[in-house]
């Protein structure tokens, strides 16, 4: 029975579960990896972890060189231990043909355990060092490499087959005084390890050895578990939108035969409970075929999801049946959610229902109606001042997020109210009978106006919000960064994480230090003297600050630290103590004639504009994927909807026909009622996800004391409205052109 | 069965729009026989046969079939006792347009979760002549005939109370004579009340009494008379009106 309604929960099942499915696969896929050259090291010894909360992310607290020796004697007389490497990481980046090559960021000290020469020797000398046999460098050839002092030139003694670079160990030591990780070779017992470790570090064995996996992976994972989690809800919340929307439709285009139903004898539960039966059957059957196509896509997206930088590389999707079974759940549980509403109007339909010649709609608000949407509304506003208030940026991520779907609720419910005057106004151009013929249709059924309307505000809306959110907060930043910029010249890194001496020898170092235990951020100054330091919150006293090398200094604070910034401290020391720490950028008072590798020169305005720093980029990318999954739905729903109300207006369209009117003036009436639909939609849209946005702009407003206009990608918005478009006017067109005969 | 009705005010509408489709009418329909209800268009008799069927709840006023008052019921108790005793054919609309003649006739029974044999639903298409167009949709049979399966499907499950809304209006001779005896023989045979509206004087003439109902008010009641002179009473009301 309805069979031919099935096909609007279909589409909106299918679409939510295949979101769903690929999603989770991708979520539960993202587990930490262990480095490849940790792989042949049954057991790892990591350094105590900060104090930092977990999604800090900060590195463990490094053991001073002596430390990390002493540690490591003792590590060689446990029985079974072949051998004990020391960790050591440190900044070096080729540069091929002038610049620094992409991505080949890292080196470490040579070791026999852990790598694995193609060709060549291992580096002895000062200046050997062993590098990726891609670089296209002979045995015997030299290679500039930059580290954090500058480009000099290196003789490769050997050729590796990974993009990193391997120096001696005593050139390891200089250059990564501090050890994280002791990777111990050979059978030994863990727990003569564990013993013999006592508190000065954790021992790792097996699954846990990921654990030592760069914490920029892990924070990058974590950046990709969020925008997966909030696809996930999106794709959950169109589902059942969609769903509840369709399912509205098809019952208010099947009254009277729920009328005649009712008159032979079925009860209002009966009468539930066929849609109800209905919804899970069309769940479960769109959930299959959903769940199929969103592993499909789980495994084309992991490749594009680790180029895009969402996720750490060596990102692969793995399988745990719990994920697509998850989705295969939610579909008939988005199907039956998004039909309950309709069920329950469906079994108040009376049986005399079925002697109505046609849907009249007697009150286009119910009280109901009227109830849930104002109340979605108080949800959406309460959201909204929560984000106003909010003064983390995940919660405030978090509450704007779910402001716009409530207000998107609230607007799809309260529509009615508005749809007449929206349509007064929209067709006060149109003159003649084809104008009068989509107005009156329009106000004559103003609910259905309204649902089929609301794929395109969901869409609209989503489009402006989410796209809205990041460019106002990036564009926030951005002046914020422009006010405190003053200088003639910026030096930026160009290809490079940063900054090297060379390029830039006085410019404020970014380090992280470590105090009392807990990782903080800290900049290094060359305007600061020596044994002092600005710190925020006390700006007097004393600070002791252990350096990335594991050595402990205390210092005499002299004053606060600038804002947005925690510590402040000599230059000098930094780079004494952190032989890696880079420069963000390099202020000049005049443009230099000529620049090192790895560094440009932009203006003061162009620098503050940047939106390529990594996160930025990320998070755009983030964006613009949330964007597609949303539109995308979107656009299926709207010609999914417009397709099921164009079957009804075909007995409108054959009278048109038959009272006089050419195929093209139908033609032309579907088109202009598809567009008058999108063009409320969208009007709808824009202004919920516009309140919205207003609601996070003044909790950013908040937060740094600056006024923060709300900014809009509009061409992009322009896009998805002309997108809605034209598969509206295709998908209401095309039925018309059926009733021709 | 007896249906009852008592005092029955039917009104649509509010205010200046306000339409008094049944004026306070008492009535009895004694089981076992074959009533007919005639009056000018407009004069209430669908409403009367909605009110009567628990179709529609009048305004003010008791209806009871077999002795249970309707009023006393809720909308799913009203749906049983409907589904179980009481079968409707409505004056136009009466099929589901997506199922085939024999599921819409199947459709009372399987509702009560019954599932009636082919049989069963071949031999209620057989009653009105429609044998052969089992497996038909609605779209592909003529007014006529639907509102033959329509007939079909009220009498499958053997009602005590079958109302009619015009079931000949849209006949042809033959075919309305075979619905009336069918009607006719329910009530001699299997002692079924049935109350028929209709507008054709011979139809009228098949039933034991008719009931003449002008703007909302039952103004006559005629029993055993002949075709001619009941055309005669209907003439004399619409002038009248
Ligand atoms: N749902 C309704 N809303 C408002 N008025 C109604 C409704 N149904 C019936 N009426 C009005 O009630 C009066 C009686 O209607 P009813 O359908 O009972 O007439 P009828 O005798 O069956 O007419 P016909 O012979 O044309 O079928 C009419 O004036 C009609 O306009
Ligand atoms: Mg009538």
């Amino acid at each position: 029975m309805l069979t031919r309604d099935r096909l609007g929960t279909f589409v909106a099942v299918l679409l939510g579960t295949a979101i769903v499915a690929a999603t989770l696969v991708l979520l539960t896929s993202a587990r930490p990896r262990l480095p490849d050259r940790f792989a042949d090291l049954a057991v790892l010894v990591q350094s105590p972890a900060a104090a930092n909360r977990p999604d800090a992310f900060a590195e463990p607290v490094p053991w001073p060189a002596g430390t990390a020796e002493r540690l490591a004697g003792r590590l060689r007389a446990v029985p079974g231990v072949r051998a004990v490497v020391e960790d050591r990481p440190f900044y070096a980046q080729p540069v091929r043909s002038g610049r620094p090559v992409p991505g080949h960021t890292v080196g470490y000290g040579w070791s026999d355990v852990t790598g694995r020469l193609l060709d060549g020797s291992p580096p002895a000398g000062d200046r050997d060092v062993v590098v990726d046999r891609a670089l296209g460098v002979p045995v015997g050839g030299t290679v500039t490499l930059l580290t954090a002092s500058g480009p000099a030139p290196w003789r490769v003694t050997g050729h590796v087959g990974t993009a990193a670079v391997f120096v001696s160990g005593p050139v390891a030591a200089r250059l990564s005084p501090g050890v994280r990780v002791l990777g111990v070779a050979g059978r030994p017992d863990p727990a003569a390890v564990r013993s013999v470790v006592g508190g000065d570090g954790t021992v790792l064995t097996g699954d846990r050895r990921a654990e030592v996996e760069p914490r920029a992976d892990a924070r990058t994972r974590w950046i990709g578990l969020q925008v997966l989690t909030a696809t996930t809800a999106l794709a959950g919340f169109a589902g059942v939108f969609l769903a509840a929307s369709t399912s509205a439709f098809a019952v208010s285009q099947r009254r009277r035969e729920i009328g005649l139903l009712r008159a032979v004898g079925a009860t209002p539960r009966q009468v539930r409970a066929m849609l109800y039966r209905s919804a899970l059957l069309v769940g479960a059957a769109a959930s299959a075929l959903g769940v199929g196509l969103g592993v499909l896509a789980a495994h084309l997206l992991a490749g594009r999801l680790v180029h895009a930088g969402i996720e750490p590389a060596g990102y692969t999707v793995r399988w745990w049946t719990w994920a697509p079974a998850a989705a295969f759940a939610a579909g008939p549980l988005v199907a039956l959610l998004g039909t309950a509403a309709a069920a329950r109007r469906a079994s108040r339909i009376g049986p005399l229902e079925a002697m109505r010649a046609a849907e009249v709609e007697k009150r286009p608000m119910t009280r109901l109606r009227w109830l849930a949407g104002l109340a979605a509304a108080a949800a959406g506003t309460a959201a909204a001042v929560a984000t106003a208030v909010a003064s983390d940026v995940s919660d405030l991520a978090q509450y704007s997020m779910l402001g716009a779907m409530a207000l998107v609720v609230a607007a799809t419910l309260l529509a009615p109210v508005v749809i007449p005057a929206l349509v007064g106004v929209l067709l006060r151009p149109v003159r003649g009978v084809l104008g009068m013929l989509v107005r009156e249709s329009a106000l004559t059924a103003v609910r259905r106006t309204a649902s089929t309307a609301a794929p395109v505000l969901l869409t609209v809306a989503f489009a402006v919000f989410v796209t809205g959110t990041v460019q106002t907060s990036t564009a926030a930043y951005a002046a914020r960064r422009a006010a405190t910029v003053d200088a003639a010249a910026v030096l930026v890194p160009d290809g490079t994480p940063g900054l090297h001496d060379a390029a830039a020898g006085r410019a404020t170092l970014r380090t992280q230090v470590y105090v009392a235990g807990t990782a903080v951020p800290a900049l290094g100054s060359a305007d600061l003297p020596p044994g002092t330091a600005l710190a925020a919150p006390t700006g007097a006293g004393r600070v002791t600050v252990t350096y990335p090398d594991g050595v402990a200094e205390t210092l005499r604070v002299t004053g606060p630290a600038p804002p947005e910034t925690e510590l402040v401290l000599p230059r000098a020391s930094v780079r004494a103590h952190d032989p890696s720490a880079l420069a963000p950028a390099a202020f000049l008072p005049a443009r230099p004639a000529v620049t090192a590798p790895g560094a440009e020169v932009v203006d003061a305005a162009t620098y503050a504009a940047r939106t390529d720093t990594e996160d930025d980029r990320l998070v755009w990318t983030f964006t613009l994927l949330l964007l597609a999954v949303s539109a995308g739905a979107g656009a299926l729903a709207v010609a999914n909807t417009l397709l099921m109300s164009a079957r009804q207006r075909i007995g409108d369209y054959r009278v048109l026909r038959l009272s006089g009117a050419t195929p093209g003036q139908v033609a032309l009436t579907a088109a202009l009622e598809s567009a008058l639909v999108v063009a409320i939609g969208s009007l709808l849209g824009i202004g919920t996800a516009l309140l919205a946005l207003i609601g996070s702009a003044q909790s950013l407003a908040a937060q740094s004391g600056r006024a923060v206009p709300v900014v809009v990608p509009w061409p992009l918005v322009a896009c998805v409205v002309a997108g809605c478009l034209v598969v509206a006017v295709a998908a209401g067109a095309l039925p018309a052109r059926a009733a021709r005969g | 069965m007896t249906v009852t009705l008592r005092d029955v005010r039917m009104i649509y509408g509010t205010g200046t729009r306000q339409v008094r489709a049944l004026d306070d009418v008492t009535v009895d329909f004694p089981p076992g026989a074959f009533h007919a209800v005639m009056g000018p268009s407009g004069s209430g008799k669908s409403t009367l046969l909605h009110c009567a069927a628990g179709l529609e709840r009048p305004t003010a006023g008791a209806v009871s079939v077999g002795g249970t008052d309707l009023g006393g019921l809720n909308e799913t108790a009203l749906t049983r006792l409907r589904r179980d005793r009481i079968g409707f054919v409505f004056q136009a609309f009466n099929l589901v347009s997506s199922l085939s003649a024999a599921q819409n006739v199947a459709l009372p029974l399987r509702l009560a979760g019954h599932r009636p044999t082919p049989e069963r639903v071949a031999g209620a298409l057989d009653a009105v002549g429609l044998a052969d167009r089992a497996g038909h949709r609605p779209s592909e049979l003529s007014g006529g005939q639907q509102q033959r399966v329509a007939i079909a499907r009220a009498l499958i499950t053997a009602p005590a109370v079958v109302f009619a809304d015009e079931p000949t209006g849209a006949l042809d001779n033959r075919s309305s004579r075979q619905v009336l005896h069918l009607l006719r023989r329910l009530a001699d045979e299997h002692r079924q009340t049935i109350v028929m509206v209709t507008h054709d004087p011979v139809a009228a003439a098949v039933a034991d009494r008719v009931l003449m109902l002008a703007d909302g008010r039952l103004v006559d009641e005629v029993a055993d008379l002949d075709a001619v002179a009941i055309a005669a009473r209907v003439t004399e009301l619409e002038l009248a009106c």
